[in-house]
């Protein structure tokens, strides 16, 4: 009876689920663009297989951290690659990046089950590669046609490790200032002539703003924005790549900024949605990262990318981070995979136009100097090569958690900068102190 | 043989579970233990070093994991403390007027247990645009500007009112159960006596089904003890780490940055363990003293 | 005529406490039920509109499905919610029927049957399963590596079956059977198995099916071990992949609406079809008897 009862349910949801998919399917997209997965996937619901049909020689495993609007982008490409009938087609593998993370040394650990190629950021590799997690790429580079001068040197540069190579780079992604240009018409100062504007642009344009009942500079990503703005003021998080020091006047300097602003109502208060105020026009100048813009493109609204806001026109510079493909250390691994892995890699950079239109900036020059990415609207970062800001700190994981600790109560007062920064650099320093076996 | 069957059996009943309990909860959790004298990142192996975490946790007043072990307990006592009167008292009210045989009885009994079925996920979702400062329901039906998530007490409020919306309806339901299985012949004889409803509640109603009440008691303290998901997904441990509890800096140590400090975080799993354990152990001879006494 | 003055006058009362019970009710179940209709509504608004409204609409202006309809669509490769739908199913459905008969049989010998160590047992299990079990993540990954059910649904499957709560349960549920209708089993000739399946078991449908309501949305609940011990997004549970979904949608709110709408459905469901065992079952469950 029970049983009956439950199969009965089990049934009768799997058809109310079948119904609204089906109905919902034949209405949206009949092109869909992965062949053998689709057929794949209907069967077994839990079946050992991998999702793609694997080539002549087998699977290469890829694991990304791209589960947003870029994991599209990104299937596309990996779709693009399989369609050639490569010996190794690619699986992906999307999941959170904490998970990615979390599950790559593991499995690194156990031997098994670990990925041929994997996506890191590029602030990950140094303490990966300490561990002996990733594979040094650098006797293999040139018989796989990798040359280090086609790619921005800041981002290829970061990977390269006591002499090995560890990371070959897919895109910079920086963090920017978004423009909301119908409000700038109306309260901005002038032409935006030279995709930099000042701190003290910015706060000339805010009490009119604030008037109307308008904001001028919301805070959406903390950690980005005191990194940018701290790196432009020329600070590290650690002079000595060791000891994490970055309670100094630079640092205080950019947190009384944060305080101003918000003191005066002119940046968001504690619970606002701040890029939601953007996406609503309620904001002019909302600082964001580059790959937010499909947002902005879908509210259809008139916005422009800028560079991050700067104290001195002479010192600009985005909080720029770079994703990098790894291969994982595996002593199993057959010879033969290893050109594939680069042949995937090629190709992924031959066609990161497509990646570009998740709004990234691909690492690759000759993209970057392409007409088709110049046509959009991240373009402008090309030529700030000496503004990217990469933070290059074995421990900026535990830098950053202690920064983030402490922001909101230094923004709002319950703290000051210094008092914030102290406490930082204190839980950095015994992060590092109790757990940095790295 | 027949006597050997008898004296096996009992044991081939429970070793299904005991062996999973084994396997699944005992090793990993011994493991867990052992790890709490260990320095570890997850990824190599650990390395002995005695008391040193307990003492880095308990007394190093110096350290950032002495101060986020001591706020972490507090905060999950103080939550503890606010929380747990209300899960009791609220599903008693629910149950007694659910017992007066209102219209739509199961109507209502079912409303107030359907949040208990959903994930942590599901309520804070359900509950984040409510309280949302910006774009929540509850600031502009008010006509307020409430910051819920960022200052106290509201902090503390949105993340109780949320959990309580989430559990009530299991004790809700128990107390429904209860009061079903109490005669309703004893109960009117109250009202014969003239005596008016609070009283009667009190005087009659509670002492009938006080064995579910304690049961109740004992199990609400536990659940709440481990409070995790309402925080990190509601406040993010704010305003000033005053709703940050324990779990969440365990949590953050061993999984949070990638470079995983997991012997602290070890250390302070083990010492809420034993908290719980003697909290619950407490009250359990407590209530099975309470039990002997009727 | 006192008497039925009396009963008359009592009826009145009994009927205008149960009218204040129905309002005070009706206020609670109302106060209840707005966050419920507060993300139905949403999940039917457009985000852009949310957005140029202030970030706030009481009600749609345009009135959509292509929220919901996203999230579900078997063509969103990123989120395979039909997939996990059926992941899920299997998991938490095998789950639930070990969980039950593996639960009810140590509940039995706790409850019915004498053994050395039996207090012991049971009670230093009930002790250790109070430790927080967020650190023991690690460890448990490792066995499953061990084991080679990473990856895999036996990896979701069996650690929950290790708790002790509900064996708690069903044991105090057991305690009220009465010991005469085994002796008499026994006497004629009946193993513990067959006095177990034939006499005991039915006799505790109830709350077989509160323990079978506790594992199946426990373990569908979960999405901490899930994200851990699955790295294939196909193989994810219906929660896990929600939880991704979740963070996709940080900045909609009307997407993540739907995303919790979705996650939803399916628990009012299965509470719908097990609501009639349910009062039943925990009436004798819980230490009524003391």
């Amino acid at each position: 009876m029970k049983l009956k009862k439950f199969l009965a349910l089990a049934i009768a949801s799997v058809l109310v689920f079948a119904l609204v998919a089906c109905g919902n399917s034949g209405a949206n997209d009949t092109a869909t663009t992965n062949g053998g997965a689709e057929t794949d996937t209907n069967g077994d619901a839990v079946a050992e297989e991998p999702t793609v049909e694997p080539g002549t020689e087998g699977t290469l495993e890829f694991w990304t951290m791209f589960t947003g609007a870029d994991g599209v982008n990104m299937q596309a490409i990996v779709d693009a690659f399989n369609a050639t009938n490569p010996d190794f087609t690619v699986n992906h593998r999307a999941m959170e990046a904490n998970d990615l993370y979390m599950n790559l040394p593991l499995a690194i650990q156990s031997g098994q089950g670990i990925p041929d190629i994997a996506m890191n950021h590029v602030e990950r590799i140094p303490v990966f590669q300490e561990n002996g997690f990733l594979t040094d790429l650098s006797p293999m580079l040139a018989a796989n046609g990798i040359n280090p001068e086609d790619y921005i040197q800041k981002a290829w540069d970061m990977t390269s490790i006591g002499g090995g190579h560890y990371g070959i780079p897919l895109d910079v992604h920086s963090f920017v200032l978004y423009v909301n240009m119908d409000l700038y018409e109306e309260f901005g100062n002038g032409e935006l002539d030279d995709d930099l504007l000042t701190w003290d642009e910015i706060f000339a344009a805010a009490p009119a703003l604030e008037e109307a009942g308008l904001m001028a500079f919301p805070i959406t990503w903390s950690r980005a924005i005191f990194l940018s703005m701290y790196g432009q003021l020329g600070g590290t998080l650690s002079t000595d790549g060791i000891n994490p020091d970055f309670n100094n006047d630079a640092a205080v300097q950019v947190l009384d900024v944060w305080q101003e602003l918000y003191n005066n109502g002119w940046s968001s208060r504690e619970g606002d949605s701040a890029w939601e105020m953007f996406l609503g026009g309620q904001a002019m100048f909302t600082p964001e990262g580059i790959w937010m813009y499909n947002n902005v493109r879908e509210a259809g609204m008139n916005v422009r990318m800028l560079n991050f806001p700067v104290f001195d026109v002479n010192r600009p510079g985005n909080w720029t981070s770079s994703h990098q493909f790894v291969v994982p250390t595996d002593e199993n691994r057959e010879e033969a995979r290893y050109a594939a892995i680069f042949e995937f890699i090629n190709f992924v950079g031959e066609n990161a136009l497509e990646w570009a239109e998740a709004g990234q900036a691909p690492a690759q020059i000759s993209i970057r100097e392409s007409a088709a990415f110049m046509d959009m609207p991240q373009a402008f970062l090309t030529e700030e090569n000496a503004g990217l800001l990469i933070y290059d700190y074995k421990f900026y994981g535990y830098a950053v958690e202690a920064l983030d600790g402490i922001f909101d109560d230094v923004r709002f007062g319950r703290m000051t900068p210094q008092e914030g920064l102290d406490r930082a650099v204190q839980q950095a320093r015994d992060s590092i102190e109790v757990g940095g076996g790295f | 043989m027949s006597k050997f069957k008898t004296k096996i059996t009992p044991y081939l009943f429970i070793a299904p579970h005991v062996i999973l309990f084994i396997a699944f909860f005992l090793i990993p959790t011994v493991f867990g233990i052992y790890a709490s004298f260990t320095r570890w990142n997850i990824f190599s192996d650990p390395e002995w070093i005695g008391l040193d975490n307990y003492r880095l946790i308990l007394l190093n007043y110096e350290s950032t994991f002495h101060r986020q072990f001591w706020n972490g307990l507090r905060n999950t006592i103080v939550f503890v403390i606010i929380t747990v009167p209300f899960q009791i008292i609220i599903p008693l009210l629910i149950a007694s007027l659910l017992y007066l045989k209102p219209r739509a009885r199961n109507f209502f009994q079912a409303v107030f247990y359907l949040p208990t079925l959903l994930s942590i996920t599901s309520v804070t979702l359900t509950w984040i645009f409510i309280f949302n400062r910006s774009l929540g329901l509850w600031n502009r039906l008010l006509g307020v500007d409430v910051n819920w998530y960022g200052q106290q007490p509201f902090a503390w409020m949105t993340i109780v009112i949320t959990t309580l919306w989430w559990v009530i309806g299991t004790n809700m339901i128990i107390y429904v159960a209860a009061l079903n299985g109490v005669d309703r012949s004893v109960l009117e004889a109250g009202s014969v006596d003239g005596a008016g409803g609070l009283r009667r509640f009190w005087h009659i109603m509670l002492p009938s089904i006080k064995m579910p009440v304690m049961y109740t008691v004992v199990t609400s303290i536990i659940m709440q003890f481990n409070i995790f998901g309402q925080p990190l997904m509601l406040t993010e441990g704010g305003p000033s780490e005053s709703t940050f509890v324990l779990l969440m800096y365990i949590r953050n140590l061993a999984f949070g940055t990638g470079n995983p400090i997991a012997g602290p975080a070890s250390a302070m799993a083990t010492a809420l363990g034993l908290v719980i354990g003697v909290v619950s152990v407490g009250q359990l001879i407590v209530v099975r003293k309470a039990g002997e006494g009727d | 005529m006192e008497m039925k003055k009396y009963k008359a006058k009592k009826r009145k009362s009994e009927k205008a406490a149960s009218w204040i019970a129905f309002a005070v009710l009706l206020v609670l179940g109302i106060i209840f039920l707005i966050p419920f209709l507060w993300i139905m509504i949403t999940s039917f608004k457009v985000d852009i509109e949310i957005h140029q409204a202030g970030g706030f609409l009481l009600f749609p202006q345009t009135w959509t499905l292509d929220n919901l309809a996203h999230i579900i669509d078997p063509n969103n490769m990123q989120l395979p919610v039909f997939r996990w739908f059926l992941n899920s199913m299997l998991i938490s459905g095998i789950h639930t029927i070990l969980a039950v008969v593996i639960f009810s049989m140590s509940a039995y010998a706790y409850a019915k049957m004498n053994f050395k160590g039996k207090h012991v047992i049971f009670l230093s299990m009930l002790f250790l399963s109070s430790f927080p079990a967020i650190v023991n993540i690690i460890p448990l990954y490792r066995i499953m590596l061990t084991l080679g059910w990473l990856n895999g649904p036996l990896a979701l499957i069996f650690p929950g079956l290790s708790g002790v709560f509900n064996i708690f349960l069903i044991r105090q549920f057991m305690y009220g059977i009465p010991n005469e209708l085994m002796e008499s089993a026994r006497i004629d000739g009946a193993s513990e198995l067959k006095t177990f399946a034939r006499i005991v078991l039915p006799l505790c449908k109830p709350i077989l099916t509160v323990v079978g309501l506790f594992s199946f949305t426990g373990n569908w609940n979960d999405f901490l071990w899930p994200s851990i011990a699955i790295n294939n997004l196909d193989r994810l549970t219906l929660t896990a992949g929600l939880q991704l979904a979740r963070g996709v949608y940080t900045t909609s709110p009307a997407r993540m609406s739907a995303v919790a709408v979705i996650a939803i459905i399916p628990m009012v469901i299965i509470f719908l079809f097990a609501q009639r065992y349910f009062v039943k079952g925990v009436s004798l469950s819980s230490g009524v008897k003391g």
